[in-house]
């Protein structure tokens, strides 16, 4: 099964590489290398983050609805990113980039740590998460308008969805060690997390460190996500989608998910940034939108339907 | 910036009267009865109108608008440091007792009518899309402020920078790119200021994408110049995809406003 998901992001990988802004053609060098190739490795790498991301919350909140954009990790992510961005810090010192990306999630993650600590039931840990995203909204739509670039504010969407246009490989390249890392310590976190699916008390009794387990979910995910935030904004819902479709081929076991997670996650977020690039095509628009309107588009109505399902 | 020039060349009312009225300034000023040299005491409440104020009759300033002093939009900015300004708001304006009040035809709707209902002449200028425009609305506010010799003076330097401009045999393609993938199109002034550098403009003027303008790669890039502060909008035009196009980055404050200094601009493509 682990195959068949890798080779369909193999197939994926190269459709997204034929793939251009309403064209479908094989494109010659330099498009192929310094605008397609950039798209398609921060899709796989954005959406790998958010899906393992995703998997790995839900695992250890015990929480179906956990997802870093809804919990508003992806918002202060975006945040720390657009602080670092707009005021030319990332102009003299590339790093600065992904580093605001990786403080904002950072506050954010830690942020939900203290809070979940503190009272663990679901539903008042995402409405927690609805409370920071608004605020990191907030922010971001101030500090949009208080840059000193006049185009600055236009870009909101940009950072609320989310996009993959136009990117480059050194952005790729900024984004990609935190993303690795992150990835590593949340790939590592399966017995942890299957023990956790018994409760904090079992878990402990079972000689598994919890509090330890929780702060290196919370850190793997600011890696993750942080990073890839400060290059491609708040894709939204990647991450809350990909544990569900994956249960039923993987099983319900936490642990079973975080490698074929990564995987679906990046799959999925090619899919949808296909679909964009195609939306010119079909749709009267001069440019692809972008790629978080169509993730949002699609995994709003997934949430409904978890919503529903987890009702009373 | 350029949205701004492209609410300019959509005429909200004034454009059309222009197309059809090629001296609308000039009419304008006899129907509203200016005698020459009426006006010393004169408040610019645009960024165009300011540039032009301030290269015809720095003397005559009550205020201009706080535009006038970003070196990034304004031709004028290091004069305009030491000039009063005023924000586009009836009281700030009526409090400086101007004899003459100059606007753009976008923008400060509703303020102007206040200050035209208080019997202040108000002078809303078009804004020229090529040079035989400029010449025009250069004439028409020197005579309105009462300095034709200046204006005259003006568009002499003016005329004789484009007729240094080197002569091509080989008229190469340009594309001038904007921040969020806008072009020149024809009848655009950047259009004019490619012509006048012997450039033939590749685009329609429509909207383009990274990858279409990979697809057909011009001769000559032609980009705003930097920003000091970034956005995504103007990082796009130094992707490093297009590191391999010859690009000219052209300050934006050239070709904001029509002027005299367009020229200039035109001298920058030619090189």
């Amino acid at each position: 099964m682990i195959r068949r998901l890798a080779l369909l992001l193999a197939l994926l990988f190269a459709a997204s590489l034929l793939i251009g802004d309403g064209i479908v053609a094989l494109p010659h060098g330099i498009i192929l290398a310094q605008v397609r190739l950039p798209r398609t490795l921060l899709g796989v790498m954005v959406g790998g983050g958010l899906g393992l991301s995703g998997a790995v919350l839900q695992g250890a909140l015990r929480n179906p609805l956990a997802d870093p954009g809804l919990l508003g990790i992806t918002g202060t992510a975006g945040l720390g990113a657009v602080i670092a961005f707009y005021w030319g810090l990332a102009a003299h010192f590339a790093p600065a980039l992904p580093i605001g990306g990786l403080l904002g999630a950072a506050i954010g993650a830690g942020f939900l740590l203290g809070f979940a600590g503190r009272a663990p039931s679901g539903p008042s840990l995402i409405l927690a998460g609805v409370a920071v995203s608004a605020i990191a909204a907030a922010l971001l739509a101030l500090a949009l308008t208080l840059a000193p670039n006049p185009f600055a504010l236009a870009e909101i969407t940009f950072w609320l969805m989310g996009g993959l246009g136009d990117r480059t490989l050194s952005q790729v390249a900024l984004a990609a060690l935190p993303i690795l890392l992150g990835g590593a310590i949340l790939l590592r976190l399966g017995p942890g997390l299957d023990a956790l699916s018994l409760g904090e008390d079992t878990a402990r009794s079972l000689g598994v460190p919890v509090s330890r387990t929780l702060h290196q979910a919370a850190m793997g995910t600011a890696l993750a996500v942080g990073a890839g935030a400060s290059v491609a904004g708040a894709i939204g819902f990647i991450g809350l989608v990909v544990p569900h479709l994956l249960r039923p081929w993987f099983g319900e076991r936490p642990g079973a998910l975080l490698l074929p997670a990564p995987l679906a996650g990046a799959a999925l977020l090619l899919v949808a940034d296909m679909l964009v690039r195609l939306a010119p095509l079909v749709l009267p628009m001069s440019a692809a939108p972008p790629v978080g309107v169509l993730t949002a588009l699609l995994g709003a109505p997934f949430l409904v339907a978890i919503a529903r399902r987890a009702a009373p | 910036m350029p949205p701004l020039r492209r609410l300019g060349g959509g005429g909200l009312g004034w454009g059309p009267l222009a197309r059809r009225l090629p001296f609308t300034a000039a009419l304008l000023l006899w129907a509203m009865g200016f005698p020459a040299c009426a006006a010393d005491h004169v408040v610019s409440l645009n960024l165009c109108t300011d540039q032009m104020l301030l290269l015809l009759a720095p003397e005559k300033i009550a205020a201009l608008s706080p535009l006038s002093r970003d070196p990034a939009l304004s031709v004028v900015a290091p004069q305009a440091a030491h000039l009063p300004v005023v924000q586009a708001s009836a009281e700030a304006v009526l409090r400086l007792h101007p004899d003459l009040i100059l606007a753009a035809p976008f923008g400060a709707q509703a303020t102007l009518a206040l200050l035209a209902q208080e019997g202040l002449p108000v002078l809303r200028i078009d804004l020229p899309a090529d040079f035989t425009g400029i010449r025009q609305q250069t004439r028409a506010l020197a005579n309105a402020l009462g300095v034709p010799e200046r204006g005259e003076a003006l568009l002499a330097a003016m005329d004789a920078t484009l007729a240094a401009l080197p002569h091509r045999d080989h008229a190469p393609h340009a594309v001038a790119w904007e921040p969020r993938g806008l072009t020149a199109g024809p009848g655009s002034l950047m259009d004019a200021v490619m012509r006048a550098a012997g450039l033939i403009n590749a685009s329609d003027g429509g909207h383009m994408g990274l990858e279409a303008l990979l697809q057909h790669p011009p001769d000559l890039l032609i980009v705003p110049a930097t920003p000091e502060f970034p956005s995504l909008a103007t990082a796009l035009l130094d992707h490093p995809a297009l590191a391999a196009l010859r690009r000219r980055a052209i300050p934006p404050a050239l070709t904001i406003c029509a002027g005299p200094f367009t020229a200039q601009a035109a001298v920058m493509l030619a090189q």
